[in-house]
């Protein structure tokens, strides 16, 4: 049992640390190697994945041989800091919070820094990216996850009105089922990222499951390691079987992103569909892609602008209107961004990145407040300077 | 004595300036015999831009031999000499050793060995070139990131092979030895090819073998269109660029206009005059195509002209000259009495500054851009903010130390500037995504002043380690030095603050997310960082005077890593420029500034009492 003394005598100490200028710069440190290695490490594992182990985790795992997934060491993660940080700052301005002109430069600073800090989590826990991709001609109200998928199951529906059913990517995974009206889904095989194959042409390295049903009855699959280049994506494959709900198979069938279209299956006269395919996003808006430029610099293959011509229709708001999209001139409409992102098909595609962040001014007014609070800072050591000098000199 | 001394501080800066005007008349007077500077500013199109024929000499040779002079016998005075004999003579161009092999497996492959040399000319080449075009085209096809260092060498001589080549069906065709004739002839037998073709629809008896022969001449000129990328007939006046047409294209349409326009005929009866020798000739097309272009394309043609004399005049290099002198005059001052070397010093400082700004202006209005559009703008843009700093430091502390440290940087970022421009035209467009005169002139300026402060910061540190070395520093000097310092870093955390946070705002307006941890942001991130360890180091009184100096020179390192390290690893949005011998100079320079680091900590070990424990005071 400690005396009050005592115990105030640690709190103390514990407030003394955390607002040290020593933890300052030992967390800011941290921070440097943190983002130094993730750096180096983007090289191999892609921006995304560091983004998520370093970043956006507690706890980092650095590996001490690189490539050898052996003896990895913690480390504190982008989270751990930021939070670190987060109450350092928040306890030094406490203990020694004077409200006074002199301080005010640094108030400013640490606060526009503190509302960065949040903004950026915010943006890493509410905002949402997809992507449009459009063919010349082709209208569209519904936009793609880049990466995540979902297992769709289209069921019959009434008066031409289809119902969709989808499975998230977060529980797809070997062994799970799912029960529908008058069936079970049920996931046997399942690979995070797969190579397909005529069965003719696979080697001994795939996977030895067949589907007996659907497209994929000739096909091999085998699994691979995540894409970790920014423009690629993972194709996701997994086997599925439709059980009766007298516990009977009606067959195997395998789905892949990979593969385009839907395929179907009969369960009690009614006909059903089902694909792997990037999670979906709808809007209650569409858009038609009228135009798509690729211009290029005289006699270069050096891009000089991309855009998009394109017509957007709201039946809500009886708006049917055109408007440009280009490099460096997004569209904001609907709280959703679009943004120029791609092209294919030999120019006659264009793909346009759409992103829903509510945080996105936050950067702007924190940036304003730290800026201020800086030169605010520097005059006036400036100012000091200047007036010591006079003093020398007179 | 004691009156030359206090001329002195006008003198030398007046000798300079005098050295450098008669340096600018000499680039750019006229030489005798073939008129090259005014071959040299006639307009065309390359790497998508409109530049002078000079321009596009220069920047092949120099991207191919790494020099602006020409080796071998009798050599041309000029690039722009250079080309013409390249396109008019290629017989005697392809014996000029220009190029450069290092690598043992690429001189095996061509059947050379070490002791042949390091420079090779076309002809020498010729003979093996069906055996490179087999090794590039397997090269090719693989990922660029997996070349090893040999296929990267073969890849970058078959390059400017490849260059070098299209330069000789530029401006005419290596096989014709009278392309004016030619050209004429071609016309003629075209128009009654024409005829007999009309006579053919009419159902008339028509000449099958006219019909035939022309045809197959229209054919070497489709062919000759596919063998350069360099674009010689301008449009017609008021006509937008992307209606210029390259020398066989432009023989085409004269077929059916009728007649050759004032560029084909000019350049290929340059041409004809350049192989008989006929200066009188070749000097006299020269002049009326001018002013014939002067006339129809001014607005091209002054642009032509600016650029061709900037690259004359070679602002930058002069100014390396001119730094150079600056920083002995300053480390003079140290050793003399007297404040007359210092402001000697300074004033060439000034002179230099002034030419660098110069440069600068006259880069951004050819390029219509702000300062920074490249690395090598990037350097260039680096020494000038550096020294910008440093005149503001020096009219604060006259002490010639702002002076000696800006000439230094000043010059050590030149010297980058001239190994960057190797790699090609440094006045290339903008790719889609750059192409923003907003951004570019409030981030990316903005982030290279950071650039610029964390470096004379760390600058200043390595002269106040060095002099360490020599014992120990008045107290008056160390404050000084000490004040620098810190008022740098307070600057550097500023513009690497706002510029990094201003690069997010424009990634939000333009690929929709603030920050996306790309190596080029991290690197960015890095230098605010440690500049805010720096300052609350000091102010907590972890570091002292020598601490903060130390760290200050390891913030070199973290910028060097942000400026070009980070592109090196080939991913992200940043990655536009990389070279490998970049990387063994980034290696050297971090190793030199570990060096300088373990001095600057070693002097505090081994100083009982270290000069620099004064109270924080900032």
């Amino acid at each position: 049992m400690s005396s009050p003394r005592n115990r105030k005598g640690i709190v103390g100490s514990v407030v003394a640390v955390l607002s040290s200028l020593r933890l300052t710069v030992l967390l800011l440190s941290l921070c440097m190697i943190l983002i130094f290695v993730a750096t180096l490490l983007q090289v191999e594992m892609g921006i995304h994945e560091v983004q998520l182990k370093f970043f956006r985790s507690w706890i980092a795992w650095f590996d001490i041989v690189p490539g050898e997934k052996r003896f990895p060491i913690p480390f504190p993660g982008g989270m751990l800091l930021g939070a670190l940080l987060l109450l350092n700052l928040l306890a030094a301005h406490i203990r020694r919070f004077k409200l006074s002109w002199g301080k005010a430069g640094m108030l400013l600073v640490h606060t526009g820094i503190v509302l960065m800090l949040l903004g950026e989590l915010f943006t890493a826990v509410l905002s949402v990216e997809s992507q449009i991709r459009l063919d010349e001609g082709e209208t569209s109200n519904y936009s793609l996850s880049p990466r995540e998928i979902e297992l769709a199951l289209i069921g019959p529906g009434e008066n031409g009105i289809e119902t969709v059913n989808a499975i998230p990517f977060g529980r797809l995974r070997e062994g799970a089922s799912f029960g529908f009206d008058g069936f079970e889904l049920r996931v046997t095989h399942f690979f995070r990222n797969s190579h397909i194959e005529d069965e003719r042409l696979a080697g001994a390295d795939y996977d030895p499951m067949r589907a007996n049903r659907g497209m994929g009855v000739s096909l091999a699959v085998k699994g691979k390691p995540r894409e970790t280049a920014m423009d690629l994506r993972d194709l996701t494959s997994v086997f599925v079987e439709i059980i009766s709900p007298d516990g009977k198979s009606q067959g195997r069938w395998l789905l892949s992103n990979a593969l385009a279209g839907v395929q179907e299956f009969e369960v009690n006269g009614k006909t059903w569909k089902m694909a792997i395919r990037q999670q979906r996003f709808y809007h209650p808006f569409s858009i038609r892609l009228l135009d798509f430029t690729h211009e290029r610099y005289l006699g270069t293959q050096i891009p000089k602008n991309f855009s998009s011509r394109i017509r957007l229709l709201n039946p809500e708001t009886g708006e049917d209107r055109e408007t440009l999209i280009y490099m460096n001139h997004p569209l904001r409409y609907g709280g959703l961004t679009f943004y120029q992102a791609g092209f294919d098909n030999n120019d006659s595609t264009s793909i346009l990145q759409v992103v829903r962040n509510p945080a996105w001014t936050m950067p702007y007014v924190s940036c304003a407040m730290v800026g201020i609070g800086l030169v605010w800072i520097f005059s006036q050591h400036l100012i000091k300077a200047f007036a010591r000098r006079r003093t020398f000199a007179a | 004595m004691k009156s030359l001394n206090r001329h002195i501080s006008w003198l030398i800066p007046a000798i300079c300036i005098v050295a450098l005007a008669v340096g600018a008349w000499r680039a750019t007077r006229s030489s005798e015999g073939f008129d090259l500077q005014g071959f040299g500013t006639l307009p065309v199109v390359a790497n998508g831009r409109i530049q002078p024929l000079d321009a596009l000499a220069r920047n092949r040779l120099l991207s191919i031999y790494g020099k602006q002079s020409v080796p071998g016998e009798n050599p041309p005075p000029s690039p722009a000499g250079w080309l013409a004999e390249l396109a008019f003579k290629p017989q005697d161009a392809d014996q000029r050793p220009i190029f450069l092999i290092h690598h043992d497996e690429v001189l095996g492959l061509l059947e050379l060995k070490q002791e042949d040399g390091k420079s090779f000319s076309f002809k020498r080449l010729a003979p093996r070139l069906g055996e490179m075009a087999g090794e590039a085209s397997r090269i090719a096809i693989k990922d660029s990131q997996t070349w090893s260092p040999y296929e990267k060498a073969l890849m970058k001589l078959w390059r400017n092979l490849g260059n070098y080549q299209q330069l000789k069906f530029a401006i005419a065709h290596p096989e014709s030895l009278g392309l004016e004739s030619d050209l004429t002839l071609l016309l003629q037998k075209a128009r009654e090819a024409l005829a007999e073709t009309e006579k053919r629809e009419r159902g008339e008896k028509f000449d099958a073998a006219a019909v035939e022969a022309a045809t197959a001449r229209m054919q070497v000129l489709l062919e000759w269109s596919t063998q350069t990328e360099v674009f010689t007939k301008p449009p017609s006046m008021g006509g937008l660029a992307a209606e210029w047409l390259k020398f066989p294209d432009a023989a085409s349409a004269a077929i059916d206009n009728g007649e050759l326009d004032p560029s084909t005929l000019a350049f290929a009866r340059m041409g004809d005059a350049w192989r008989s020798g006929d200066v009188a000739i070749f000097n006299t097309t020269v002049s009326e195509y001018l002013s014939w272009l002067r006339n129809y394309r001014g607005s091209d043609l002054r642009k032509t002209r600016a650029e061709s004399t900037f690259n004359h005049l070679a602002p930058f290099y002069a100014c390396m000259g001119v730094y150079v002198a600056a920083f002995l005059c300053a480390a003079i001052s140290w050793l003399l009495p007297g404040g007359d070397l210092r402001r000697a010093a300074f004033r060439l400082l000034l002179v230099g500054l002034a030419i660098h700004t110069v440069g600068l202006i006259v880069r951004m209005t050819l390029e219509g851009r702000p300062p920074v559009t490249n690395l090598y703008s990037s350097a260039v843009f680096i020494g000038w903010g550096a020294i910008v700093l440093s005149v503001m430091l020096e009219l604060f502390y006259k002490n010639a130390i702002g002076t000696a440290v800006a000439s230094m940087t000043g010059f050590g970022t030149l010297i980058i500037a001239h190994h960057l421009s190797l790699s090609g035209d440094t006045l290339e467009m903008m790719r889609a995504v750059l192409d923003t005169n907003f951004w570019l002139a409030t981030h990316v300026i903005v982030i290279t002043l950071g650039y610029s402060a964390t470096f004379l910061a760390g600058a200043i540190a390595i002269a106040y380690i060095i002099r360490r070395i020599f014992g120990k520093i008045p107290e008056s000097t160390a404050t000084s030095m000490r004040g620098m310092v810190y008022g740098v870093i307070c600057f550097a955390t500023l513009a690497s603050f706002v510029g990094t946070v201003l690069g997010g705002i424009w990634a939000d307006q333009s690929w929709g997310r603030f920050w996306g941890w790309d190596p080029k942001e991290n690197g960015a991130l890095l230098i605010v960082i440690w500049n805010v360890i720096i300052l609350h180091a000091r102010w907590g009184g972890m570091v002292k005077e020598r601490g903060m100096m130390v760290m200050a020179v390891f913030g070199n390192i973290v910028t060097s890593w942000s400026w070009f390290g980070t592109n090196m690893l080939g991913i992200g949005l940043h990655s536009y420029g990389f070279t490998d011998a970049a990387f063994f100079w980034l290696s050297a320079f971090i190793l030199s500034q570990l060096v300088v680091m373990a001095i600057g900590i070693i002097q505090g070990r081994l100083n009982a009492k270290p000069s620099g424990s004064q109270p924080i005071s900032t």
